[in-house]
C-alpha cells in the first residue's frame, strides 16, 4: 500500500543497504573498557555521581540528569570507575557482566507518572540520531493533544539498516514499546511508516500486528525516497499534516518515535534495564564482516570496526551516521554513544571526495529536490554574501539539512555546510541580542527600584515634616514646589497598565512554552511593579499636599 | 553535508544529475540536429560560424581568465564558453565574416560574462548580448540571410574572410520569412502577400525544417532533464496564445500562430537561449513568468517593433526582470503559513 500524500522534491540515492542487512543482528563482544561521554543526548550534559575506584554493575547510574532537558547515564559494563572528567567517565571492565536492574513494571497497570519516571531514570533518549530525552518528549501531552503516535521506521538514508534489523528481530517488542508511549501520550492510533525497501521488516511487522493491544496499529508502507524519514516529511506522507514552521509534530497532534527507542523504552519498563546498549550498523566496503550489532555504549569505534574486519589499507574515511547527514570521524579513538546509529568504513572508490566546486549556474536542480520547497540556490547566494536578513526571509530555518541539494548540485557546492554555518551565526547573534535585552531590563529594574526607594524616603520625610509642622500652622506649604497632580495621575495609570501588561505576557508565555526561561519576563514585571509603587507614593504625597495648598 | 554525490554514484535510477560540464556538453550535443539541418539548407557557412565562434569563445575566455589570474584549464573544461560560441554561431547569418563573429564574441564572453565575474554571475545571456550588439552595430551584415543554396556556396571563403565587396553581398542575400512579412506594407493583405510568392524557392520549407530540428534538440534536453519544461512551455504558450488572438482579430494583417512558432528563432530561443539557467529566473513560478514574458515580448516586437525577429531583445529584457521575479516568486516552504514572507528585520 502506498500513501496518497506526498512532500515535494526528494532524491533517489543508491541505497547500499544490502551490505549490512544480510547478516543477523548479533551482540558485539563485551568491551573491556568503555568511555562514556556525559553528553550523549540533546540538552545539558549530565553530572557524574560516582568516584574513581567505585565498583559499578551494568545499569548502575553513573551520572545524573541536569536541568530540564537532560538524561541519566548508566554503566554499560560491570567493573571499576577508572576516570571521571568534565566530559566523560571511563570504566575498566571486570569481564563479569553483572547486572543491576530496576524492578520490572507491569505497564498496562502502572500509573503514567510511574512509567515516565522509569523512562527518565533509565536514560532513554531518541535513538534515531537526535537524542532527545524520551520522558521529556512524552510529557508534551501537558500542552498538546496527541492523536497519533508515528513509528518512524522509514530509515531513508543509504547504508543504515539498524531499524530494519531491529524490526526484523523484535517486531512484537517494538510494538509493545509503542503501546507504552501511546498510553503515556493518549494517542488514539499508532502508525508505522516504513519504506518499501524493507520487505522482511514489513513481513515481521505484519505478523506481529494482530497481537498489539490496546491502541489500534496500522502499517503504512511508503515508496522509497530520500528524505521520507524526516519527521515532517513522514508526517506529511502518512497523515497529510503540515508541521508548522518552527513548530513541533506535537503542534499537529503527532509524536514520532524511532523503533530502537521504543524497544529501549520497553526494556526499561518491562525488564528494568536502563539504556546501556544500542543497535549499530557497521558497513562500508572496507569492512569484511559488515552487519548490525548490539553494542554497549562507550565501546571504542576502533575496537568495534576491527572486530568487523576493518581493512586498514583501503579505508578512506569512517562516517558516523548516514552518508547524507552523517559526519566523518576525525579519529577512531572515539566511543559509540546513544546517538551512533551507523558507522560506515568507506573506501575511496565508494564515497569519493567531492570534486572541486564550480560556480552556481542557477540550474534549479536543488530547488526541485528540496523536500521543504526552499530555494537553495538563492540561499547559497545570500550565504556567501553573509546576508543574514535575506537568508531568514528565504526561510533558512526551515531547512532540515537533509543534503538533497548538495547531492544533486552539478557544481558540487557544499550547500548544507553553508546553511549550517549561517544558522550557527544567526543563532549566536540572536543569543547576543537577547543578552543585551536582558541586561537592559536588569538596568531598568535597578533604576525603578532606586526611584521607588527615593519616593519612599521622600514620603517619610514629608510625613516627618508634616508632624513637625502640625503644632504650627499650614504656613510653610506655600514654599513647597507646585505639584503636577494631573501628570502624576497619568503616570500612575500608565504604570498600572504596564504591570497588567507584564503579568499578561508572563502568563501567556508560561502557558505556551513552559520550557522557556521566564526570569527576564519576571524581571520586567518586577520593574513595572516598582514603577507603580513609586508613582503611587508620589501621587499620595501630592494629594496630601494639594488640599493643604488649596486650603491655605 | 552530503558525502554522496549524484555525479559520482552509479545510481540505477535515471534521475541522477550530471555535473555542470556535462550539462553544458549535453546542450552542445543537442544543438547538432539544428546545426546539421541549417547546414543542409543554408550551406557550410553555418558550420564555419559555429566553429569560428567556438574558437573565439575558448580563446577569449582563456585570455580573460589569464588576466584575472584564474585557473584556465578547469574553467575552460566546463565548456560554457564553447556553448556560448555555438549558440551565437547558430544565430548569425551563415558565412558571417570572421571579424563580425569576433566582435560578437568579445561582447559575449569578455563583457557580458567575464566582466560580471564569469560563469554563474552574468545577469544577461552572453550569446544574446553579442547578437544584440551586432544587430544594432552592423545591420547590413546581420540581415544578410542567403536563401537556401548549395552546400558550398561560391563565395563562401571570401565571405568568411570578409574580402567580398559590399556590393556583391546584397546580391547574395534574400529576405527571411519574418522579414518579408514585416515589410509587406500596410495595404497588402496577408492572403495577397502569400499569393505573390514573396520568398525565394524553398525558404519557408527550410525554415520550418530548421525549427523542427531545434525542437528535436530541445526535446532531447527535456528528456535528459538538462532543462526543465517551464520556460519553453511558458514561452511557446504565451507566444502561441497571443499570436492566435492577434490572428483571430484580423487574419488579413497578422501572421498565423504557426508562422510565428515555426519561423525565425522561436524554437531555438525557447529551448536553447531562454533556458540558460544563469540568466533566467530560478523558482518554478518565476520560470513560468519569465518564459511567458519572453513569448509576449517576441510577439509585441515582431508586430509593433522595428525588428523582424525579437528573440534576443525579448530575452535580454526579461533578463532585466529576473531579480524582481526571483524576489516575488519565492515558494512557500512546507509548514509556513499562507502569508507574505517575513520582512527583513521582523521577528519570524
Amino acid at each position: 500500500m502506498s500513501s496518497a500524500f506526498d512532500f515535494p522534491g526528494g532524491i533517489y540515492p543508491p541505497e547500499r543497504k544490502q551490505r549490512s542487512n544480510q547478516a543477523a543482528l548479533v551482540s558485539a563482544p563485551l568491551p573491556m573498557r568503555v568511555t562514556l561521554p556525559l553528553q550523549q543526548h540533546s540538552g545539558q550534559a549530565s553530572t557524574p555521581c560516582v568516584a574513581v575506584g567505585e565498583q559499578v554493575y551494568v545499569g548502575s547510574i553513573i551520572a545524573r540528569r541536569e536541568g530540564m532537558i537532560s538524561s541519566n547515564l548508566h554503566a554499560s559494563i560491570s567493573g571499576v570507575i577508572a576516570a571521571v572528567s568534565a566530559s566523560h567517565i571511563i570504566i575498566e571492565g571486570d569481564g563479569q557482566d553483572t547486572w543491576q536492574r530496576l524492578p520490572s513494571l507491569d505497564w498496562p497497570h502502572s500509573a503514567p507518572a510511574e512509567l515516565l519516571e522509569r523512562l527518565n531514570e533509565s536514560g532513554i533518549v531518541g535513538l534515531g540520531g537526535a537524542g532527545f530525552p524520551t520522558s521529556v518528549k512524552a510529557r508534551v501531552v501537558e500542552q498538546h493533544v496527541i492523536h497519533t503516535l508515528v513509528i518512524n521506521a522509514a530509515e531513508c538514508e543509504p547504508y543504515i539498516t539498524a531499524d530494519d534489523l531491529t524490526l526484523r528481530h523484535h517486531p512484537t517488542e517494538v510494538l509493545e514499546g509503542a503501546q507504552i508511549l501511546a498510553k503515556l501520550c493518549g494517542a488514539q492510533q499508532i502508525l508505522i511508516g516504513i519504506e518499501d525497501n524493507k520487505p522482511e521488516a514489513i513481513k515481521a511487522l505484519n505478523k506481529a500486528l494482530p497481537n498489539s493491544q490496546p491502541v489500534p496499529v496500522a502499517l503504512k508502507v511508503v515508496a522509497t525516497r530520500y528524505p521520507s524519514g524526516g519527521e515532517r516529511q513522514l508526517i506529511k506522507r502518512l497523515l497529510n499534516l503540515n508541521v508548522p514552521s518552527g513548530g513541533l509534530p506535537a503542534d499537529v497532534g503527532v509524536l514520532c518515535h524511532n523503533p530502537g527507542t521504543l524497544l529501549a523504552a520497553l526494556q526499561a519498563v518491562r525488564d528494568g534495564q536502563p539504556l546501556v546498549s544500542r543497535v549499530v550498523t557497521l558497513t562500508g566496503e572496507a569492512l569484511t564482516q559488515p552487519g548490525n550489532r548490539w553494542v554497549r555504549l562507550g565501546t571504542s569505534v576502533k575496537e568495534l570496526l576491527t572486530q568487523a574486519g576493518l581493512d586498514q589499507t583501503s579505508v578512506a574515511q569512517v562516517i558516523q551516521g548516514g552518508p547524507m547527514m552523517g559526519t566523518p570521524l576525525l579519529t577512531l579513538d572515539t566511543p559509540v554513544t546513544k546517538l551512533t546509529n551507523c558507522l560506515i568504513a568507506a573506501t575511496i572508490a565508494e564515497l569519493p571526495p567531492a570534486p572541486a566546486e564550480s560556480p552556481c549556474i542557477r540550474c534549479g536542480e536543488c530547488e526541485s529536490v528540496c523536500p521543504v520547497a526552499l530555494l537553495p540556490q538563492q540561499l547559497h547566494w545570500y550565504a556567501r554574501a553573509k546576508d543574514d536578513a535575506k537568508m531568514e526571509r528565504y526561510h533558512l530555518f526551515d531547512c532540515i539539512e537533509c543534503g538533497a541539494c548538495s547531492y544533486v548540485c552539478p557544481s558540487h557546492i557544499p550547500l548544507v555546510e553553508d546553511y549550517r554555518e549561517a544558522k550557527g551565526r544567526i543563532r549566536l547573534q540572536r543569543i547576543e541580542s537577547v543578552k543585551a535585552e536582558h541586561a537592559k531590563h536588569r538596568f531598568e529594574f535597578r533604576q525603578a527600584r532606586l526611584a521607588r526607594e527615593e519616593a519612599e524616603k521622600q514620603a517619610r520625610r514629608e510625613a516627618r515634616q508634616a508632624q513637625n509642622r502640625r503644632p504650627h500652622s499650614h504656613a510653610s506649604t506655600e514654599n513647597s514646589e507646585k505639584v503636577d497632580l494631573r501628570g502624576l495621575r497619568i503616570a500612575h495609570a500608565a504604570a498600572k497598565a504596564s504591570v497588567k501588561k507584564a503579568e499578561k505576557t508572563l502568563a501567556r508565555v508560561a502557558q505556551e512554552d513552559p520550557k522557556q526561561p521566564l526570569d527576564d519576563l519576571e524581571m520586567q514585571l518586577a520593574t513595572a511593579q516598582e514603577n507603580l509603587r513609586a508613582t503611587e507614593l508620589q501621587l499620595a504625597q501630592a494629594r496630601e499636599q494639594q488640599p493643604s495648598k488649596e486650603s491655605s | 553535508m552530503s558525502r554522496m554525490h549524484a555525479s559520482q554514484v552509479n545510481s540505477r535510477n535515471a534521475a541522477s544529475v550530471p555535473s555542470t560540464a556535462h550539462l553544458m556538453r549535453w546542450v552542445i550535443m543537442a544543438t547538432l540536429p539544428g546545426i546539421a539541418t541549417m547546414s543542409y539548407f543554408f550551406g557550410l557557412g553555418v558550420v564555419s560560424n559555429v566553429m569560428l565562434a567556438g574558437i573565439f569563445g575558448l580563446g577569449l575566455e582563456a585570455a580573460v581568465l589569464r588576466l584575472r589570474k584564474r585557473p584556465i584549464r578547469v574553467t575552460l573544461n566546463d565548456s560554457s564558453a564553447l556553448l556560448t560560441g555555438v549558440l551565437l554561431g547558430c544565430s548569425l547569418p551563415p558565412a558571417s565574416p570572421w571579424w563580425l563573429i569576433g566582435v560578437g564574441m568579445i561582447a559575449a564572453i569578455t563583457v557580458a560574462k567575464q566582466l560580471y565575474g564569469g560563469l554563474g554571475h552574468n545577469p544577461f545571456n552572453p550569446a544574446m548580448v553579442g547578437y544584440a550588439l551586432l544587430l544594432v552595430s552592423f545591420p547590413t551584415y546581420m540581415t544578410l540571410w542567403a536563401p537556401p543554396q548549395e552546400f558550398i556556396p561560391s563565395h563562401l571563403w571570401a565571405q568568411i574572410a570578409g574580402t567580398l565587396p559590399t556590393a556583391q553581398l546584397d546580391g547574395l542575400s534574400g529576405a527571411t520569412p519574418l522579414d518579408a512579412f514585416k515589410h509587406k506594407g500596410e495595404a497588402v493583405l496577408a492572403s495577397e502577400f502569400w499569393a505573390t510568392d514573396p520568398l525565394p524557392n524553398d525558404t519557408l520549407r527550410a525554415w520550418r525544417w530548421v525549427a523542427l530540428a531545434w525542437l528535436a534538440g530541445g526535446v532531447l534536453l527535456l528528456v535528459k532533464r538538462i532543462i526543465s519544461w517551464h520556460i519553453p512551455a511558458a514561452l511557446l504558450g504565451s507566444l502561441g496564445v497571443l499570436a492566435t488572438l492577434f490572428y483571430l482579430s484580423d487574419p488579413s494583417h497578422f501572421a498565423s500562430p504557426l508562422f510565428h512558432l515555426l519561423t525565425g528563432a522561436t524554437l531555438f530561443g525557447a529551448f536553447f537561449i531562454a533556458t540558460d539557467p544563469v540568466s533566467a529566473a530560478t523558482s518554478r513560478r518565476g520560470k513560468l513568468i519569465y518564459g511567458a514574458g519572453i513569448g509576449a515580448l517576441i510577439m509585441i516586437i515582431r508586430t509593433a517593433g522595428g525588428y523582424p525577429d525579437a528573440v534576443a531583445f525579448a530575452v535580454l529584457l526579461m533578463n532585466l526582470c529576473v531579480p524582481l521575479l526571483d524576489m516575488y516568486s519565492v515558494p512557500r516552504p512546507t509548514g509556513q503559513q499562507r502569508t507574505s514572507p517575513v520582512k527583513p528585520g521582523e521577528q519570524p
